[in-house]
């Protein structure tokens, strides 16, 4: 497998660097060939970013694909917003050979040159494709069965479908595949593909975010979801975070928020401490208590099927 | 809005259309969001009133109305522009402004938290790309100050 640099983005480092420590144990863990590489900046935001100035938004992301063609390096990254926004921009670029051409005669100017060359991909089609869900199901030390999981599949994981091309963009299935390698069951729920609705906080309108991260949360509660799982940092905010606050306001939903490194962590064994997940600020504890328990019952279950089948044996030598 | 670089004809079409309703979350959730009287206004050359509303900047960019669009365009078109004109004519939010002058200052939205690095055990960040991205920006500013000159000249 090629060399792949991390693109983790603003967010993650700046509010959330326990979601840093999930990726980086797990990729560890499968031994994965990653890399940090110095240079990369803010994708940019396209909603901030691409409002103000769409020339700067193109440059910006021009230039981060142009440090990673430098270094002859794939990228991929645990935030679903930075790669579509790299993503939307080297579709472009690519596909308007005199823009290309303007870009690169600025970004000339500082050393680089846009290529194009280096894939980009999020962390969940890149496991699926390129790492596999055989060796994911492999790597299972701990199985999840028994438990049922609400996937929030954000929505630029695979939208524009154009310039991703990394799952259907109407009608996505790798997560879900991921997830159920991992023993659990995928829930199919109304409000699946619903954006998470988080943008709205940063335009000023709390109220609103509220309302949308209300929509998944009360649906997912009426169901017994025992978590939702997603892979990028801006639902995680909606979802961890809003629906703290909203629980200290005294509305009750009690749905744990993981990343899909965490489950995939604790699937191969991994200290819950080790993943970052005690950072959470919905409490991951209910989740983790029932999943010991049906592992210890799976566990004897496993033991008295092995002690029948000693005992009905015939013969100890035959 | 002739330089937004809105396709005019297919707006038209997104006028009388509307299969994204069915799949937009905030004209779904949001009360009083209809992004096709925003198109309608804006076909018309009366879009002026909607740079004030706080609908424009109600689109979550999830781009669920391009993929359905039989199309692919789709009402965030129509609300990217807005905010674009909104935004040149100083009517934004307040976080947009703030957000933005980070990004020019520092290429970035916020700085790695080095304390909660430390106490996870994670490795110090990579250096980011800040230095050059100014230099970029510069030359972006210059370069674009020439057009403007050499327009205004012709």
């Amino acid at each position: 497998m090629k060399e792949f640099a991390i693109f983790w983005g603003c967010t993650i480092p700046t509010r959330f660097p326990f979601i840093e420590k999930s990726v980086r144990t797990v990729l560890d863990a499968l031994k994965l060939p990653y890399t940090d590489i110095d240079g990369f900046t803010c994708c940019p935001e396209k909603s901030l970013v691409n409002n103000v100035d769409s020339g700067m938004w193109t440059l910006t992301a021009a230039r981060n694909v142009a440090v990673a063609d430098g270094e002859g390096v794939n990228v991929v990254s645990p935030c679903t917003g930075c790669i579509s926004n790299l993503a939307t921009v080297a579709k472009d670029l690519k596909t308007d050979t005199t823009k290309k051409k303007e870009v690169n005669k600025t970004l000339k100017e500082i050393g680089r040159e846009f290529k194009g060359e280096s894939t980009l991909k999020h962390l969940i089609p890149f496991l699926h494709d390129d790492f596999g869900v055989r060796p994911i199901k492999d790597k299972v030390k701990y199985s999840f069965k028994g438990m049922q999981v609400a996937i929030h599949y954000g929505c630029h994981m695979m939208r524009p479908g154009t310039a991703l091309k990394a799952d259907d963009p109407l009608n996505p299935k790798k997560f879900d595949t991921l997830v159920e390698a991992l023993g659990a069951k995928s829930m199919q729920y109304m409000t699946k593909l619903t954006c998470c609705g988080q943008g709205l906080d940063r335009v000023d309108q709390h109220d609103k975010a509220l309302t949308l991260a209300r929509l998944k949360l009360r649906e997912l509660k009426n169901l017994g979801a025992d978590a939702m799982v997603l892979c990028c940092p801006s639902c995680y905010l909606q979802f961890d975070n809003n629906q703290f606050l909203m629980e200290k306001e005294g509305e009750k939903f009690g749905i744990p928020i993981l990343y899909y490194t965490d489950m995939l962590g604790l699937a191969m064994g991994i200290n819950p401490k080790d993943l970052g997940i005690d950072s959470h600020r919905m409490d991951a504890g209910p989740f983790l208590e029932k999943w010991a328990k049906l592992c210890q019952e799976e566990d004897a279950l496993t033991s008295a099927e092995r002690m029948k089948e000693g005992l009905n044996a015939d013969s100890a030598f035959i | 809005m002739e330089e937004s670089g809105l396709n005019f004809d297919l707006l038209k079409k997104c006028a009388d259309c509307g299969a994204c309703y069915d799949l937009c979350p905030s004209s779904l959730h949001i009360e009083g969001y209809d992004p096709r009287a925003v198109i309608k206004d804006i076909l018309a050359g009366d879009f002026e009133k909607w740079t004030d509303s706080e609908h424009i900047w109600q689109c979550l960019e999830c781009h669920h109305c391009v993929e359905i669009c039989f199309q692919h365009y789709g009402f965030e078109n129509a609300m990217t522009a807005m905010r674009k004109y909104a935004t040149r004519s100083g009517k934004h939010p307040i976080q947009v402004k703030r957000g933005w002058d980070m990004f020019a200052k520092t290429g970035r939205l916020g700085e790695p938290n080095l304390g909660a690095r430390k106490r996870l055990n994670l490795p110090e960040p990579a250096e980011s790309g800040e230095e050059e991205f100014k230099k970029l920006f510069a030359i972006y500013k210059a370069d674009k100050k020439t057009g403007t000159e050499e327009k205004n000249e012709s």
